[in-house]
């Protein structure tokens, strides 16, 4: 373990065994998020404000302060504490249901604000720890315990895209969406990751991250065959982008 | 800022006690009665070096108050009715959380959305919690300008010697009344207490610590609420406030609190100086009550009167704290032009009692 200490540094807790079933996506972001605020040097003035699901686990794995919010309202409780102590790094990192269904109000009010602090929206397209309901993002058609006959949009609504309606507020800097279905996707997020803290350390703006991710468990599919759905069929509808990139004027993106 | 006295409106008075005492972020959003105390603050913060956030919901204002405590510096909130019941998930979630702030509720008419003009229909949720889980708030109910300036020190001093959201309660004819109030010196108590070993300002200078909110094995939970408990049962003795006049040789007590109380001080004046014998015990702390002022209530008491402006919601702490041994009777009323019972209708109660 200390070897490993000497390459991933101290944010990552590589001692802790992971909650996450095998194969979820959470595991990819939750690592890429430490390691975004190891190379950034700011493991020591971050905060992790987490949502209620299984992406409430995600500071366990990590050497930083935690607060964990009630469901969906961990944006409003980032800005608060950003008002009250401005020169922390302050993120939230929550799950598509906690994001996008109960706390859309806080999450869009948070973007618009344009304070500077960081929202991470890991969307597996259902409510996972509950054991696999329809999330607002789940599919059109898609067999979820809570629509037994696949969504039906007159019933249930479309498929929500969140960081589109985020594309016009002027208060978000960074805004993209990124995917863990292939090692390629993955470095794209990683750097997703690493604009978004940095926006935020440079004090721009709001800035957000969406990850597509699988939930083998809750689309009851093997981890391989989960990750081929994603790769086929959830990139498809919520296509990785960056929506915005307010940052500097001759960066990438 | 130096002492002085100031002909404000009590919900304005609120404001200014409040950051003169050491609030310094106040998280609100518009409702009335309560919208003058962020009118002000949004004037005044700015002067004290902190700010008034004008949020999208209470839910995002109660939220972003819980962030605040977090980093262990002082955040306030204002609201009524309708907004204290969306802010109840995050009264549980601070009081589990050990979070200290300063909360108002201005009382207006429920349920629903009632009316504007003021009440106490409020006291039910604010004493006994209407949020999830087994805790208690402090719960403060001032009952004039002077008041407000006056308790609001030993406030602060609670919220962060118990580490709890500290809520006052004041109905909205106390808060919408204009009179004058005696500042003191203005002095920041909050920074008189260090919050080093709870706060969570980040890995800098302490491991990694986390708020959490629940538990991750059962042993945990039960834990956190033997600790709460025990923190209970020390305020339930050590902070009970009332004020009490004339009870000793009283044949009759009255039991109110905020304008109600405040006319009670008129009514035994009037009534002795009749002499009749009737005493007054006005609560100024309503969670915990102070059952004390009732243990030792003389055999000469016959009866007391409950007077809220409500159906009857205090009179059943009062009936608990005499447990059957003196006759406890009610006069109430609630919405309507005159929310209020007047001071003729409180006398002919008692004199019914004499």
């Amino acid at each position: 373990m200390q070897e490993l200490a000497k390459i991933y540094g101290e944010t990552l807790l590589l001692d802790k065994k992971f909650s996450y079933c095998p194969g979820c996506g959470h595991g990819i972001v939750t690592r890429l998020v430490a390691e975004a605020i190891e190379a950034l040097g700011i493991r020591k003035r971050t905060i992790s404000v987490v949502g209620i699901g299984c992406g409430g686990f995600s500071h366990h794995y990590m050497e930083i302060d935690a607060i964990e919010a009630m469901h969906g309202r961990a944006p409003a409780v980032a800005v608060g504490y950003k008002v009250a102590k401005p020169e922390n790094i302050v993120y939230t990192y929550q799950g598509d249901g906690d994001c996008s269904a109960i706390g859309l109000a806080e999450l869009l009010h948070t973007a618009n604000r344009g304070m500077p602090v960081t929202c991470f929206m890991i969307n597996n397209n259902l409510f996972g720890m509950t054991g696999g309901q329809m999330s607002p993002s789940t599919l059109e058609g898609q067999i979820t315990s809570t629509t037994p006959n696949g969504r039906d949009v007159h019933q249930h609504g479309y498929p929500l895209r969140v960081p589109e309606m985020m594309a016009d507020m002027h208060g978000a800097k960074y805004v993209a969406r990124e995917s863990v279905c292939d090692a390629k996707s993955i470095r794209k997020a990683a750097s997703s990751v690493r604009k978004a803290l940095d926006c935020q350390m440079k004090g721009l703006g709001f800035s957000f991250v969406e990850f597509i991710v699988p939930c083998p468990t809750g689309l009851k599919l093997s981890v391989p065959d989960s990750y081929k759905w994603n790769k086929e069929k959830m990139v498809e509808y919520f296509k990785p982008q960056i929506f915005k990139n307010e940052m500097e004027q001759n960066d990438e993106n | 800022m130096k002492s002085e006295p100031l002909f404000l409106k009590n919900a304005q008075t609120f404001a200014e006690a409040m950051v003169r005492c050491g609030v310094r972020y106040h998280f609100a959003y518009p409702i009335t009665p309560a919208t003058e105390v962020m009118k002000h603050t949004a004037v005044i913060l700015p002067q004290y070096g902190g700010r008034m956030v004008q949020m999208e919901s209470e839910l995002a204002v109660s939220n972003a108050l819980a962030g605040c405590a977090c980093t262990g510096k002082l955040g306030a909130t204002s609201t009524s009715g309708p907004g204290m019941s969306l802010m109840q998930e995050t009264m549980s979630y601070m009081a589990g959380g050990e979070l200290p702030c300063i909360m108002l509720d201005a009382m207006r008419v429920g349920p629903g959305d009632g009316d504007i003009v003021g009440a106490q229909s409020n006291y039910f949720q604010a004493t006994r919690g209407g949020g999830h889980g087994d805790y208690r708030v402090i719960v403060l109910a001032p009952a004039s300008g002077q008041e407000i300036v006056d308790i609001m020190p030993d406030a602060v001093k609670l919220a962060y010697t118990y580490r709890t959201p500290v809520l006052f309660v004041i109905d909205g004819v106390t808060c919408t009344m204009t009179e004058s109030a005696l500042f003191p010196e203005a002095h920041d108590y909050a920074s008189e207490f260090d919050t080093s070993s709870w706060a969570f300002t980040g890995t800098g200078d302490h491991p990694k610590r986390y708020l959490l909110t629940g538990s991750y094995t059962h042993s945990q939970g039960e834990e956190l609420n033997e600790k709460l408990l025990a923190k209970y049962e020390l305020i339930k003795e050590k902070e009970q406030l009332w004020e009490e006049i004339e009870v000793e040789d009283a044949d009759v007590v009255l039991v109110a609190f905020g304008i109600h109380g405040r006319m009670g001080q008129d009514l035994v004046a009037n009534m002795r100086a009749e002499g009749k014998k009737v005493g007054l015990i006005r609560p100024i702390s309503l969670w915990p009550f102070p059952d004390k002022a009732f243990e030792g209530l003389s055999d000469s008491v016959k009866s007391m009167l409950v007077v809220e402006m409500n159906h009857g919601q205090m009179v059943d702490d009062v009936r608990l704290a005499v447990n059957g041994r003196i006759p406890v009777h009610f006069l109430g009323k609630t919405g309507g032009d005159m929310p209020l019972c007047t001071l003729a209708e409180m006398t002919a109660k008692i004199n019914t009692l004499l």
